[in-house]
């Protein structure tokens, strides 16, 4: 394998593997302090990304603006579908089936809303307007701006979030949450208000991942959805409750995606069709063979048990 | 405007009914009455189809005494022109082809269903059986797309035609299509309900509502669970057979996760556990699913703006959240179930 190609690839791995760190911290902490996998999740990324994009589109290029905008729409996109959804749902204390069932509706509606959105204002295939420039160049190691503002940017946000699960009393809050929800609510913490926070913070930094996303690829009404299952594979690897087995799962999947995947592709031919198999490859096997995924790797006190 | 000739309309809104409603059985039996949450569904139907877009290349030439030729790449046309005159001029060939690819895909579908149950088995928490499945089902259209020559990879096969195709008038063939349909559907109805009402039935039910006292009573539950697997993907099976003669062609993209979804919302509709509310949310959908396609063309034509063709989607999102929250088990719910003992305890109470 040549070594431009390893070093893209790599790079590739770093930027992707970032992005989908910040999207499946959101689905662990969604599973562990809601108790809910969530598949709309992707959703909230592609509503990021749509934000990022209008908002780019009014002519604002600071990137920070762009971000804010799309963390601000993305986390009330997420309160808003606990509150109109899920909510009512757990009350009525039914089968876990009805919660991913209703989670892939609320999805639907999104997805779709989004794609007449598109449709109607043609903002299919666009990307948001960040002007493209090369900061670094070196034999075959090209880095440009982009990549400056993905990695770096979601790095810092899973790094923060991970402090404030660890460090606040927030955090302490949502980690009893996690741990029982009953002796949570027996011991005095507000329940209610800490699930609303967790949708905050989930659905903003879906928002926040999809603005970067979209800073990449173009934006499209599908973007969410397409990873959505590769951001699980991540989620899964750190057993769905632990934050760095999480994050150690987004590079794990990243770097099978893109390195694995050329690396077969050069010296054994498997064609690049195949790629998109490779999470749900990673999914099954977990779950079949190891399904506390990375977790025992990592000191299990400060993490979300469940 | 257009116009709307309604008894083709009813003709395809009734053909599609008799599909959707294997479809919407298939996943009662498995989710409504045994409680497995088969969210690959799409997967069984698509062996169906991926089955039939074999057969109608392959195996159909060989009957009617042709050669073979191969479907993809430069003889796409040649081999669609002698698949359309096979169907056309030598029918017997195209009934027993039929016939082969129903047997071959519930077969194949019945078997994949029975691994898949003892799946479960190994797995740590119920709900990652709802995933593995419905990857499973992405993983097999990844590579079913990725093979070049099974059903030619991206661009899929048409002239997967309707046994009825050699009939000079269209509208017969439609209208034998569509009671074709109804009648396996109404086969699969039947044995279905007889099933639900049988001991294995009755032990089903149990397994859904509580394993550990199923168990306890001394019965199987793993082969219950394979089993029911088993019966149910071949009835999706057939059902994917059906789907693809309908539209006439076999792509990996219409069997994505989307169809899934349609046949919960199918089954969450209808009654979750009562194979007659199955039968009426296939109908609703059915006709749902012709209304906003009717709705799109007469929008397009009037020249709006809205593109209404995705407001399908949205609608059937929001139906699937207002049963779920408001009607959890659907528009005819399940009924408790009843035996002759009952009866007998009715009327020794009642004296």
């Amino acid at each position: 394998m040549p070594t431009a190609l390893l070093v893209t690839s790599v790079v590739n791995t770093i930027q992707i593997g970032s992005l989908y760190a910040l999207m499946a911290l959101g689905i662990t902490l969604t599973f562990s302090v809601i108790r809910l996998p969530n598949f709309a999740h992707a959703e909230y990324v592609t509503v990021g990304a749509f934000a990022a994009l209008i908002v780019s589109l009014s002519g604002e290029v600071n990137p920070f603006v762009i971000m804010t905008a799309a963390f601000v729409v993305g986390a009330v996109v997420a309160l808003v579908s606990h509150l109109a959804v899920f909510k009512p749902l757990e009350g009525r204390n039914v089968s876990l089936y009805t919660l991913i069932l209703s989670s892939f509706a609320v999805g639907l509606i999104l997805r779709y809303i989004l794609f007449m959105m598109a449709d109607y204002f043609n903002l299919f295939d666009t990307r948001i307007r960040i002007p493209l420039q090369i900061i670094y160049r070196e034999g075959p190691l090209i880095l440009t701006n982009v990549f400056a503002w993905v990695a770096p940017t979601s790095i810092v946000l899973v790094l923060l979030l991970t402090t404030l699960l660890n460090g606040t009393p927030l955090g302490r809050e949502m980690r009893a949450l996690a741990n029982s929800p009953s002796l949570a609510r027996v011991i005095g913490i507000p329940v209610e208000r800490v699930k609303n926070y967790t949708w905050v913070l989930v659905g903003g930094l879906a928002g926040v991942a999809g603005a970067l996303w979209g800073l990449q690829t173009a934006v499209s009404p599908l973007m969410g959805w397409v990873a959505i299952l590769s951001v699980f594979a991540a989620a899964i690897l750190g057993g769905l409750s632990s934050f760095s087995g999480t994050i150690l799962g987004a590079y794990v999947v990243a770097f099978s995606e893109n390195t694995v995947m050329l690396f077969l592709n050069f010296n054994f031919g498997v064609d690049l069709a195949y790629k998109p198999a490779i999470p749900f490859f990673i999914i099954i096997v977990v779950l079949l063979i190891r399904p506390q995924g990375f977790t025992e790797l990592f000191n299990r006190g400060r993490d979300l048990q469940r | 405007m257009i116009n709307i000739d309604i008894g083709a309309t009813a003709v395809a809104v009734l053909t599609l009914f008799g599909i959707y409603a294997l479809m919407a059985i298939s996943l009662n039996l498995e989710y409504g009455v045994a409680g497995v949450p088969n969210f690959g569904q799409a997967l069984f139907v698509s062996i169906g189809a991926y089955v039939a877009g074999l057969t109608y290349t392959r195996l159909l030439p060989l009957l009617a005494g042709e050669q073979v030729i191969h479907p993809c790449r430069q003889t796409m046309g040649q081999a669609l022109q002698l698949r359309s005159e096979i169907m056309a001029a030598q029918p017997v060939a195209g009934f027993i082809n039929l016939a082969i690819t129903f047997i071959v895909a519930a077969i194949l579908a019945g078997l994949v269903g029975f691994a898949v149950s003892y799946v479960t088995l190994r797995l740590k928490e119920e709900w990652f059986l709802a995933l593995v499945l419905l990857v499973g089902g992405e993983i097999v259209r990844i590579v079913v797309r990725g093979a070049d020559d099974l059903i030619c990879s991206h661009n899929g096969i048409s002239g997967v035609a309707q046994p009825f195709y050699f009939l000079d008038d269209p509208r017969a063939s439609a209208v034998l299509f569509m009671l074709l349909a109804l009648v396996l559907a109404a086969i699969a109805y039947f044995y279905s309900q007889r099933l639900v009402h049988s001991p294995f039935g009755r032990m089903l039910k149990g397994l859904r509502e509580n394993e550990d006292v199923t168990r306890s009573l001394g019965k199987g539950i793993s082969l219950a669970r394979a089993r029911i697997m088993l019966i149910g993907s071949m009835i999706a099976a057939v059902g994917g057979v059906l789907f693809a003669l309908n539209t006439g062609f076999v792509n990996t993209n219409d069997y994505v996760v989307t169809l899934t979804l349609d046949i919960w919302v199918m089954v969450v509709l209808g009654g979750v556990g009562n194979n007659r509310g199955a039968l009426l949310g296939a109908l609703l959908i059915a006709i749902m699913d012709r209304i906003t396609q009717i709705a799109a063309i007469v929008l397009n034509m009037s020249g709006s703006p809205i593109e209404f063709n995705y407001a399908r989607f949205i609608l059937f999102g929001v139906i699937l959240l207002l049963m779920l929250r408001y009607r959890p088990g659907g528009l005819l719910p399940e009924s408790p179930l009843t035996t002759n003992a009952h009866e007998v305890l009715r009327r020794v109470q009642g004296r």
